[in-house]
């Protein structure tokens, strides 16, 4: 079906997997540590994790083996098909922690909202490669991107989860803002969004998430309530000093101080036991991945290749950022998954496909006009 | 099938790739200073505030729970144990601990066969505390509640056992008031400097030597250190600082003395006190009727402190101490002193009584109706004739009355170790002035030279004054401590006699009074021939202290006369004679006549003093008894 080139066997992203390669091995380090005191029905949590990498080197082979064009073609498909997951997951959904998010398929939950952010990512940059963009884009060439983005969004903020949401409204304005805009586009944008923030406080967001915004403004005010998860992984972070308290020996995540440490707070959790040198070891890792990414979109063949990798840039950086942010107190408590790190097959799945496109798009920068 | 799309991309062009490149390196610049950003947080919060987080981190684990230390023991002189301590289980909750009070709760209480809402209440009323303080449920719970509790105790979470260690009252309710009693701190004591240290929920002395003697008695708290989860569950014992017993009480009493003494009061209202003459030392001393000191264990319920304060037995006063009397004839011995010590007669000088003794326009009656006829010292003394003592205390004048009661140690406290002691009252004309803005009367020192009237003593003032007659004349500072010592029995402190100096009165009047004292209980018109003792000699003053004017009660008769109407009975007295060793004094309340009522008392007292005396002589020429075997034997 394929003629296979050997020149990309050659211009294989060996970097990028070694990048990966580690994070991936520091992440699995960090769920044993984080889990093994946990008595779950079924396999050790880091044995599933495992399970998902290896699920998930299949699909980045699957993936570097077919040209990144055909998404060109795939794009609405895919589209379609994450709208009826959310819809399905909305209305027949397994609830977990007060929110509609996961599909049971039997031998793996399915939480659509992860990949719907690949999705959207791929959508955006076909639909932007399409469109003309001699005089940049107005306000009503917006209405569209802006309708595919709106549509996922309003799903997921129902289930509820923001975090993902606020995701979504992310990845769309980092790509908007990529394709070139009018300024006066850019300026009536601005101040629509401004204007908008305070009506979206008092009608959009549900009580809880209120809370947690204004918990994240002033913590110590419910140190047992929704601060308390804040408090304790700042102080799980802070505890580590330079050294970490070694391998395992977190007191604030082995005890049980941490919530969600082997998910949404699995840095904390690192942070802890490795002190100071591991988390900046990890975060340095994280960045180098996501700038060599941007070198990755620069050195595309093409301009869809350069807006498909910028967009899974700004996927994993912004994933990165905001969990990050978060666990160090620097941002209000959303759900939203450090990639690789956190525990969960639905979003490994989803970032390591995007790291595969960006392979992809790698090993095809010389390809001719074929 | 050929991928047919993909030749219709072409590749990109340069001057869209050099504008993209353009916002590429904004975005990479944003990118790396988002970096920065989070690194500097990482360096903020591990390195910058990293220790604070540290200490964060190790409260977060860690916690301390205190460890009641034992209380020092209280001995009699003797090294026989008085009392000492038992574990005490109580449960208590603790409310960081618990995710699910409710349910908890409510399983407890059917454990505990109590009702939900009590423990509720309980739990409510500590709200103040702060939240890592365990809160007490129910305390001192038996073994089977104790077994159940710990069966279920992993689904209790929040609930622990807490072992305290408790008073264990060996000898019952002997020398209840002098030995105190313990009970929770009160929040005011908490306020107050000498209990700084100490929590709410500790157990302090709260009366006698118990409270006087806190300090010593009460050892050191010991601190286990423990690993806790989020959940209170505890994961390992990090580090145990074992609590420190607090010290030993060698106490002066001797126990089986003090249990004569009280077995002898029986439920009379009254006091006795045994002292040594020669030391000061308090053998034994008992107010009666007893606290019941294992109702204070865990606190006294309110209807049981109103009972104490409305028994008109008044159990709660330590009469020995705080009860002030009129000491009636037994102050006979104070104005003989004054008299002959001042010359005012000689022991020979002789009175006639006819039973009365007109004075201004009152009639001052003798208490023998047909009086004693011709009498000197020694016969005013032992027959205890007031006509004697009214005409020689109207010679002295109630001043010199006053001067000798003082130097005696009456009308000011004697300085024992316990609290609220009272003074008595030895009036003066300068007293009266300053109490009353009143002249004194003549005819009032009458009552004054007979023990009546104003003047007041604590039946240890009469004790004291008892000895240091009889001791030569030195008075001494009641002691009840003899010594404190440490866990391993190293001595911190001991007491030495305290002498308050010398009491005013010649040596030869001493002996004249002491010698008159034992005819008091040796001559057959003594006062109290009924006291005496086959192969002791024993030498005392008798006393009948009246509650109200004698009109009153007139004609009446002894029984007819209502109980509260009744006078005191007063006997204070010394032995051996010829070497005096001890001091008793007893007053019996509305027990009406000294000889027969407080007489007794004091007899069985040298009763079972000598007996142990002549005992402890017998037991020290055979070897002493292997104290394994006694041991065995508890």
């Amino acid at each position: 079906m394929l003629r296979f080139d050997r020149r990309l066997l050659l211009n294989f992203d060996w970097v990028l997997i070694g990048a990966v390669f580690i994070v991936a091995l520091i992440g699995l380090a960090n769920i044993y540590s984080s889990t093994h005191l946990y008595t779950n029905v079924g396999a050790p949590l880091y044995l599933k994790e495992l399970t998902y990498y290896l699920f998930g080197a299949a699909i980045v082979l699957l993936i570097v083996s077919i040209d990144y064009r055909v998404l060109l073609t795939l794009n609405y498909p895919l589209y379609v098909g994450m709208i009826l997951l959310l819809l399905f997951a909305l209305v027949f959904g397994k609830t977990i922690g007060g929110a509609q998010r996961w599909i049971n398929l039997g031998f793996f939950r399915l939480q659509p909202s992860e990949p719907a952010k690949l999705i959207l990512v791929i959508t955006l940059a076909s639909y932007y490669y399409r469109k003309e963009t001699g005089k940049g884009f107005g306000l009503l060439d917006l209405a569209v991107p802006a309708l595919l983005t709106g549509l996922p969004f309003l799903l997921i903020a129902k289930q509820p989860d923001l975090g993902t949401g606020v995701l979504l409204g992310f990845i769309f304005i980092s790509m908007t803002l990529f394709v070139k805009l009018r300024w006066t586009t850019l300026a009536t944008l601005l101040c629509g969004g401004l204007s908008a923030l305070p009506i979206a406080w008092k009608f959009f967001l549900k009580p809880y998430q209120r809370q947690r915004v204004a918990t994240f403004l002033n913590p110590e005010n419910d140190p047992l309530g929704t601060g308390y998860h804040i408090i304790q992984s700042k102080i799980a972070v802070g505890s580590g000093l330079i050294f970490g308290k070694g391998y395992m020996k977190g007191t604030q995540g082995q005890l049980d101080f941490l919530p969600e440490r082997h998910t949404d707070f699995a840095f904390s959790v690192w942070a802890e036991e490795w002190g100071f040198l591991g988390s900046v070891v990890l975060v340095l890792c994280y960045f180098f991945m996501i700038l060599w990414g941007l070198n990755i979109a620069i050195s595309a063949r093409d301009k869809f290749g350069v807006l498909l990798a910028f967009g899974i840039v700004s996927l994993i950086f912004w994933q990165a950022f905001i969990n990050l942010s978060m666990v160090m107190g620097l941002m209000p408590v959303v759900g939203v998954p450090l990639p690789l790190i956190s525990y969960g097959g639905s979003s490994l799945l989803t970032n390591l496909a995007g790291l595969g496109l960006l392979m992809n798009i790698r090993m095809r920068r010389y390809m001719g006009t074929s | 099938m050929p991928p047919r799309p993909l030749a219709k991309i072409n590749k990109i062009d340069p001057a869209e790739l050099k504008m993209l490149k353009k916002r590429i390196d904004i975005a990479m610049a944003l990118i790396i200073f988002s970096a920065a950003l989070l690194l500097t947080r990482l360096w903020y919060l591990q390195i910058y505030r990293g220790d604070e987080y540290a200490k964060l981190s190790e409260i977060n684990r860690i916690r301390i729970q205190e460890i009641a230390a034992p209380r020092g023991n209280i001995l009699d002189r003797n090294g026989q144990p008085i009392i000492t301590n038992r574990p005490r289980f109580n449960v208590v909750w603790n409310r960081e601990d618990a995710p699910n009070p409710d349910a908890v709760i409510k399983d407890l209480a059917k454990i505990l066969h109590e009702d939900v809402s009590v423990l509720l209440d309980r739990i409510r009323a500590a709200t103040e505390n702060p939240r890592y303080m365990p809160t007490r449920l129910q305390e001192d719970i038996d073994w089977e509640t104790l077994a159940a509790i710990e069966n279920k105790h992993l689904s209790l979470p929040g609930v622990r056992i807490e072992v305290v260690p408790s008073r264990d009252y060996l000898y019952g309710d002997l020398a209840s008031h002098l030995v105190g009693y313990l009970a929770e701190i009160s929040p005011a004591e908490l306020a107050e400097k000498r209990y700084a240290g100490y929590e709410s929920g500790d157990q302090v002395g709260k009366q006698g030597v118990e409270k006087i003697f806190e300090q010593y008695l009460k050892g050191e708290k010991g601190r286990n250190y423990l690993e806790v989860d989020v959940h209170g569950f505890e994961q390992r014992q990090m580090q145990l600082q074992e609590p420190f017993p607090g010290n030993d009480l060698h106490l002066t009493l001797d126990i089986e003395l003090q249990r004569a003494a009280e077995e002898a009061m029986g439920d009379r209202a009254g006091a006795v006190v045994v002292m040594e003459v020669n030391t000061g030392k308090i053998l034994a001393m008992c107010s009666s009727p007893p606290l019941h000191l294992q109702e204070f264990v865990g606190g006294i319920s309110t209807t049981d402190w109103n009972r104490l304060l409305n028994d008109p037995l008044n159990p709660l006063l330590d009469k020995t101490i705080q009860g002030q009397y009129p000491p009636g004839s037994t102050f006979k011995i104070v104005t003989g002193l004054a008299a002959l010590s001042e010359g005012v007669v000689t022991p020979d000088n002789t009175f006639f009584c006819p039973g009365y003794l007109n004075y201004g326009n009152r009639r001052y009656g003798c208490w023998k109706k047909g009086g004693h006829g011709t009498v000197d010292f020694q016969r005013a003394l032992i027959e205890s004739c007031d006509v004697y003592f009214y005409s020689v205390g109207q010679r002295l004048g109630v001043d010199r009355i006053a001067k000798y009661a003082n130097s005696l140690g009456l009308g000011e406290k004697t300085g024992i170790d316990l609290e609220h002691e009272k003074s008595g009252v030895i009036p003066s004309t300068t007293w009266k002035q300053q109490r009353y803005k009143e002249k004194w009367q003549e005819g009032e020192t009458l009552s004054v030279a007979i023990g009546q009237g104003y003047v007041l003593v604590t039946p240890l003032q009469l004790c004291r004054m008892t000895a240091a007659v009889v001791n030569g004349g030195t008075l001494y500072q009641p002691q009840i401590v003899q010594s404190i010592t440490a866990p391993d029995g190293k001595t911190i402190k001991t007491f030495a006699p305290v002498s308050q100096g010398k009491i005013l009165g010649s040596e030869h009047s001493l002996d004249l009074i002491k010698e008159a004292l034992v005819g008091v209980v040796n001559s057959p018109a003594g006062t109290a021939k009924s006291v005496a003792l086959p192969n002791v000699l024993i030498g005392g003053k008798t006393g009948t202290a009246q509650v109200v004017r004698l009109g009153q009660v007139e004609g009446l008769g002894a029984s007819g006369i209502p109980y509260k109407y009744r006078d005191h009975a007063w006997f204070t007295s010394f032995a051996p004679a010829e070497k005096p060793e001890i001091a008793v004094t007893v007053l019996v309340e509305h027990g009406q006549h000294g000889g027969s009522a407080a007489g007794p008392v004091a007899k069985a007292v040298y009763k079972r003093y000598f007996e142990l005396k002549t005992g402890k002589q017998e037991n020290a020429a055979e070897p002493p008894p292997s104290p394994a075997k006694d041991e065995k034997e508890e």
